[in-house]
């Protein structure tokens, strides 16, 4: 049936020289698993876009509503928890396959002479993956999304001279607000895919016409070159299986939680960045005084720089990589960097918080004493109290809390919270769970 | 890796080799058989996201329209009151207007203000004592029933109840255009 419609079709379209040009591109040295990691950021890519698509079906760009319609999203609608959590795996699945896929090409030597262009259009196309990262964190709206983003755009208001101006545009004004959602989702959605599309068809275009580089080892090269169909098809459809099955165990398992609607008056909140950014985020906390816009930008510019003229600054033509000690010392030398301040980062974040006993026992006496018939806990229970979402925040002093729940009135004249009949253990579980009420947890 | 050019299975033309016979239709299978996969994968739930809300029923409350004393016997009267409506993430308030009309015996009858005909809003019209709609010119009495025009049925009936001296009206839409009452 398929191959008669197919012959159909030929004999009118004729498809097959076009379907011979494209399965049929040899490959210098055979098909290899080595060359899965630009078909696998490919994947990811069109797994971003048809998520994507189907979120928008939901979601609004503006203050009012955004907050509420990934709610909706993660809540309400049927699978939706999932494609948004395919959403969010896979963003940083591309950032992963991106970097593996530049490392090979860069180990591989495959970046030089006659493949100088598409290097240069492949930085192009992770510096467009960036933006989408940033812009794309923003839309949810909530404190995270909002904080981070201000960080983000105060770090480009570090350079000098046009450094106002761009953060003005970027916010479409004086204050991160609506004009700055609407707009970055404009880019998120519009004008960012737009302009990879582009590039990617660039990319693959030169691509095929130079060839792929094929193995470093020339006596391996010669043997012989194997078609792209269909060993290279097969072993791209089995990674791209393999990245599918863990975005999608990642999207099914563990859910990325929203966190409190953004609130512009709320300067306690310590955002933090996607891993793919922490690295950075690291280094800013060592760097001070002087230093500090050597590290905001000249670095950040510098190595992108670097990076894009990298065939032509690295003039060694060897491929093999044991002929390039310092094309690899380089490249380790950052790698130890970049993985280290990761490693840092990742260790200070989440190495601390371990749930203590005495938290569980305190959130349930909570429930038990019906706390929330007065006060709000992130969104839960009445406002007729102080809310108490982020109340260590205010009060972090152990010592308050002890006193405040022994005699309320002692340390809050004229209060109406009652005196709780607490023991001493519960009085100390209250209080341990109470200051777990910050942000940035 | 293995080396292509000693495969027994492999073609070559012009020094370019490619997987023949047995080998050659594994791996279209494999790729084919992925493809199908990782499309049904996303296909199902993706499927559940575009049509789920579609068919979310809301859910229905009583709602307290006036004081069943302050109706007059006989003569129909449009009851206003507000509801708050889930409309997907947003909560609205829309204002619903009903008619009631208490009977000689004190019970109570409520209509949907909705012509069975094309779904007009139908009038009141105190001269004739009629219920006439001015779409199309459907006309019932004060019981529902059709007097005249193109109405395919009598007035809807909303369930309704009276607690201490409140009536309440369970409100609900109907299909119009349908001899048999069919809910939305």
């Amino acid at each position: 049936m398929a191959s008669r419609l197919y012959e159909w079709l030929d004999s009118r379209l004729r498809l097959k020289p076009i379907g011979k040009t494209l399965l049929d591109e040899p490959i210098p040295g055979g098909a290899s698993w080595n060359y899965v990691f630009g078909s696998a950021t490919l994947f990811l890519f069109v797994l971003q876009a048809v998520t994507g698509m189907f979120l928008t079906m939901y979601y609004v760009p503006s203050t009012d509503h955004a907050y509420d319609t990934v709610q909706y999203i993660q809540h309400e609608v049927m699978f939706g928890w999932f494609v948004r959590g395919l959403h969010h795996w896979g963003a940083s699945a591309i950032m992963l396959a991106i970097g593996l896929h530049m490392l090979q090409v860069f180990f591989d030597g495959a970046y030089k002479p006659p493949r100088e262009l598409m290097w240069m259009v492949g930085i192009v196309l992770f510096l467009l993956m960036l933006g989408f990262g940033f812009t794309g964190y923003l839309l949810p709206w909530d404190q995270n999304a909002y904080w981070a983003t201000q960080v983000g755009i105060n770090m480009a208001g570090r350079v000098p001279i046009v450094g106002d101006l761009m953060v003005k545009v970027l916010r479409g004004g004086e204050t991160l607000g609506a004009l700055t959602l609407s707009r970055f989702f404009a880019l998120h959605v519009l004008f960012l895919p737009s302009m990879i599309i582009f590039g990617i068809m660039l990319h693959l275009f030169i691509l095929r016409r130079v060839g792929p580089a094929g193995p470093w080892d020339e006596k391996k090269a010669k043997e012989g070159s194997e078609t792209f169909y269909p060993r290279q098809v097969y072993m791209d459809a089995v990674v791209m299986l393999g990245v599918f099955l863990i975005v999608a165990t990642l999207a099914a398992t563990i859910e990325f939680p929203l966190a409190d609607k953004a609130d512009p008056s709320d300067h306690s909140f310590v955002p933090v960045p996607e891993w793919y950014f922490l690295f950075y985020y690291q280094l800013l906390k060592y760097v001070h005084g002087p230093l500090e816009p050597f590290a905001t930008w000249i670095l950040p510019g510098l190595f992108f720089l670097m990076l894009f003229l990298l065939p032509f600054l690295d003039r060694n033509p060897q491929r093999r990589i044991s002929r390039r000690p310092v094309t690899l010392g380089v490249g380790m030398v950052f790698l130890v960097i970049v993985f280290g301040l990761l490693g840092i980062s990742l260790r200070d974040l989440y190495a601390v918080p371990k749930t203590d006993p005495s938290v569980i026992r305190g959130k349930e006496l909570v429930v038990k004493f019906a706390c929330k018939t007065c006060h709000r806990i992130h969104g839960e229970g009445a406002a007729i109290a102080p809310d108490l979402s982020f109340v260590a925040d205010r009060r972090p002093d152990r010592e308050w809390h002890l006193r405040h729940f022994r005699d309320p009135q002692s340390v809050s004249p004229g209060s109406f919270m009652p005196k709780l009949p607490l023991s001493d253990r519960q009085l100390n579980d209250l209080t341990s769970y109470v200051l777990t009420l910050k942000s940035g947890v | 890796m293995t080396d292509p050019s000693n495969s027994h299975d492999m073609e070559s033309e012009g020094g370019i080799f490619t997987p023949v016979g047995s080998r050659r239709t594994f791996f279209t299978w494999v790729s084919g058989a992925i493809a199908v996969f990782i499309g049904v994968a996303l296909a199902v739930p993706l499927l559940g996201y575009v049509i789920s809300p579609s068919f979310k029923r809301r859910k229905k409350f009583w709602k307290a329209v006036g004081r069943v004393e302050e109706l007059p016997v006989g003569e129909p009267r449009s009851l206003d009151y507000v509801v708050t409506e889930k409309d997907g993430w947003m909560e609205t308030k829309a204002v619903k207007a009903v008619w009631a009309i208490k009977q000689e015996d004190g019970a109570v009858t409520v209509f949907s203000p909705i012509c069975t005909h094309l779904g007009c809003g139908f009038r009141w019209n105190p001269e004739d004592s009629q219920f006439q709609c001015p779409c199309h010119g459907s006309i019932y009495d004060t019981t529902g029933k059709v007097l005249g025009g193109p109405a395919p049925r009598p007035l809807d009936q909303l369930p309704s109840k009276v607690e201490e001296g409140q009536l309440l009206v369970l409100y609900k839409e109907f299909k119009s255009g349908l001899t048999e009452q069919v809910e939305l």
